[in-house]
């Protein structure tokens, strides 16, 4: 393990080139000026952040990968695969031509392309962790799709945080020419019973015309502590769709910031999260629609049961010159224990005429009306629970933007309200 | 098996201070279908949700079905021994598709798949259900469509009562039609369907045994299917008058007045 320190920065700075120097200079200036949110802070006024990020150090080398059972065994068909240990890549495949899927470490003497987009769309002021990803990523990931290059099949990343008491950079830049199309899948685990702190960024940018469907599927361990930051951009008339799912962690935050920067872009972020115990969500959202004609959709759902705590705060910002721009935010949220919540807050600011925007968000328990016309048709209490649940998230599965998922996140949500039943706990 | 697939012996039902049910007595034999008729506010629909096992009702008296008595029970047992309501305003129940909600209803029944699956598509073909199978429970589905499908799910679970709350409102003629069909073909010696409407026009498709009139929380008076040509000559108040009842004072009115005016006459 290496400190969270200058040492730490100036080592790296030995192998780099003087771009990646700089920016991990730049992240460390940030890193030493910024320091733990306390809870005060608005955006942090629902996480207690039980640790000092000091006590943490970076691992030097990946560990040993976990294999075995997860969302994973059901993708066998892609067009290429890479697997993030402790923020190292590890493996990585993909022979599709004008695709190029690779490591940082490997390819960034001659890759001109990654001083572009490395580092360009998460600034490191956004916090101290974002800060500290800057500083001390030891590795990435990119994925360059080359102009009008169309994938039939996903990529997949398997992102692994294996080293207790440590803290990981995982970093993924997607970077889409003009007119590409690619569909790409994350997902996150680490084993549970050890504490460990993961702050994975994600950059996606999606140039003119473009593509990109995105799923990430969250499973840390119940002892991680995972902020996460992911920010999108888009070109004139390209598409993002975004889909989160979250259902792993102690902690898991997610910033994610999209930009709707060229005329005629649209996104999408469909989402689903269910926490148990003591689980905390936290999802910050921010849709900043700069060109016109743009068109944005937000649509997250969350369950909560035993004590767990969920956050959606989602801000939907239309800027001056945006006209004729269309922005939806939906946010619902069941709360199925007493000793449970969720907090909604969803925002729209609006800086320019000629626009449509929405917004709506419930929370509440499972309506009784269902349960009722459910149970007169024969279902037990816990069977018509099951099926409502069930219905709840599966409505956020369909409208995932990659297939091939769907089971194992419907069997996930499953096992995890039937276990609280059989425990007596919702 | 009794003879009688519903026997109703003085049911009274309260919600607070409010009496709703004063009393009512009814037998529905098996293999017989019956309708109860009465105005806004008799308690009709409330008769239904007590059998169902609605809670916001006080209950008292004795409703056996087929010899066992079922107000004991909770909603969801209640429907496994037999009873099954239609109602009035299907509630959308989104993500749960139609196929799915039938087939956890054989799980819960112990029916093994194969069974559960050739009753769904037998009675999918019969009332043309098909492609609402894999859709959200009644989501988006038109008035008409909604009663069709639950008449459907009667047609899947069998039910030893079916109860058809207000079946034909909000239905346009077609619509009405096509559910009063729906309910002569639902007729059978397992089964005994009591329909309840406020509205006689549904009983030119379908011609019950017997027809009761509620008003004011009791049956008032029973007779064969020509009862129905009586009421359309005599109206409510008209028997209301030959019977010398008075009309109910205000606040009596059912909490969800089956009005079908305040539906939409016509599926648009």
């Amino acid at each position: 393990m290496r400190p969270l320190d200058h040492t730490t920065v100036e080592l790296a700075a030995e192998t780099a080139p003087s771009w990646l120097a700089d920016l991990r200079q730049n992240g460390f200036e940030y890193f030493e000026k910024l320091s733990m949110p306390t809870g005060a802070e608005e955006e942090w006024r629902y996480v207690d952040l039980d640790f000092d990020i000091a006590a943490f150090g970076v691992p030097d080398v990946a560990g040993v990968p976990i294999t075995g059972d997860s969302d994973l065994s059901a993708l066998t068909d892609y067009a290429g695969i890479a697997r993030l240990v402790d923020g190292f890549v590890v493996d990585v495949f993909c022979n599709t031509p004008g695709v190029t899927l690779a490591n940082l470490a490997g390819h960034v003497d001659d890759d001109s392309l990654l001083e572009q987009s490395l580092g360009r769309a998460i600034k490191p002021d956004i916090d101290i962790f974002a800060a500290a990803h800057q500083a001390f990523a030891t590795d990435g990931l990119v994925l360059h799709v080359g102009r009008g290059v169309a994938l039939d099949r996903p990529i997949v990343v398997d992102m692994q945080v294996t080293q207790a008491d440590t803290i990981a950079f995982p970093h993924l830049s997607v970077v889409m020419d003009s007119n590409s199309e690619a569909s790409v899948i994350v997902v996150m685990r680490s084993p549970d019973g050890q504490r460990n702190v993961v702050v994975p960024q994600l950059e996606l940018s999606v140039g003119d015309g473009a593509r990109l469907n995105l799923v990430t599927s969250q499973h840390w361990g119940d002892g991680t502590t995972a902020i996460a930051h992911q920010r999108m951009v888009l070109g004139r008339d390209s598409t993002g769709r975004l889909g989160e799912v979250g259902l792993g962690a102690k902690l898991g935050r997610l910033d994610l910031t999209v930009d709707l920067i060229g005329n005629g872009s649209s996104s999408e972020l469909v989402g689903l999260y269910f926490g148990d115990r003591q689980q905390i969500f936290d999802y910050r959202v921010v849709v900043n629609h700069h060109g016109k004609n743009t068109r944005s959709d937000v649509f997250l759902k969350g369950a909560v049961e035993d004590e767990a705590e969920s956050v959606f705060s989602g801000l939907l910002k239309i800027w001056p010159d945006a006209t004729r721009t269309s922005t939806f935010e939906t946010n619902r949220n069941l709360v199925l224990s007493d000793g449970a919540k969720a907090h909604s807050v969803p925002n729209l600011e609006i800086l320019c005429d000629d626009v449509v925007c929405g917004h709506g968000s419930t929370v509440g328990p499972l309506e009784e009306e269902h349960m009722y016309y459910l149970m007169s048709r024969g279902l037990s209490r816990e069977r018509a629970e099951r099926v409502l649940i069930r219905g709840f998230f599966d409505e956020m599965i369909q409208r995932l933007p990659v297939s091939g998922l769907e089971e194992a996140v419907r069997a996930a949500v499953t096992a995890k309200f039937v276990r609280a039943q059989s425990e007596g706990r919702v | 098996m009794s003879k009688l697939a519903l026997d109703i012996n003085n049911l009274e039902a309260s919600v607070g201070a409010i009496e709703i049910l004063k009393g009512v007595d009814l037998e529905v034999p098996f293999g017989e279908v019956h309708a109860i008729m009465g105005p806004n506010g008799s308690g009709k629909s409330t008769l239904c949700h007590v059998l169902t096992g609605r809670s916001d009702y006080t209950v008292s008296g004795e409703a056996l079905l087929d010899g066992e008595p079922l107000l004991d029970k909770a909603v969801d047992a209640r429907s496994r021994m037999g009873l099954m309501q239609a109602f009035q305003y299907p509630v959308e129940v989104p993500g749960v598709a139609l196929a799915t909600l039938m087939r956890e209803c054989g799980e819960e029944r112990g029916w093994d798949s194969d069974e559960i699956d050739g009753r769904i598509a037998e009675a999918g073909k019969r009332y043309d259900m098909d492609r609402f199978l894999d859709r959200s429970v009644n989501n988006d589905l038109s008035g008409g469509e909604k009663k069709r499908s639950e008449v459907f799910q009667m047609a899947v679970l069998r039910p030893k009562v079916a109860v058809l709350d207000e079946i034909d409102s909000g239905l346009d003629i077609d619509a009405v039609r096509e559910v009063a069909e729906g309910i002569e073909r639902m007729r059978g010696p397992e089964v005994g369907v009591l329909m309840i409407t406020h509205y006689s026009r549904i009983l030119r498709y379908v011609t019950p045994d017997r027809i009761h009139v509620m008003i004011g929380g009791r049956i008032v008076e029973s007779g064969g299917p020509e009862l129905s040509a009586r009421l359309e000559e005599e109206g409510y108040e008209g028997i209301r008058e030959r019977l010398g009842i008075e009309v109910p004072a205000e606040g009596v009115a059912e909490k969800r007045p089956a009005d079908f005016f305040t539906e939409t006459p016509f599926d648009l």
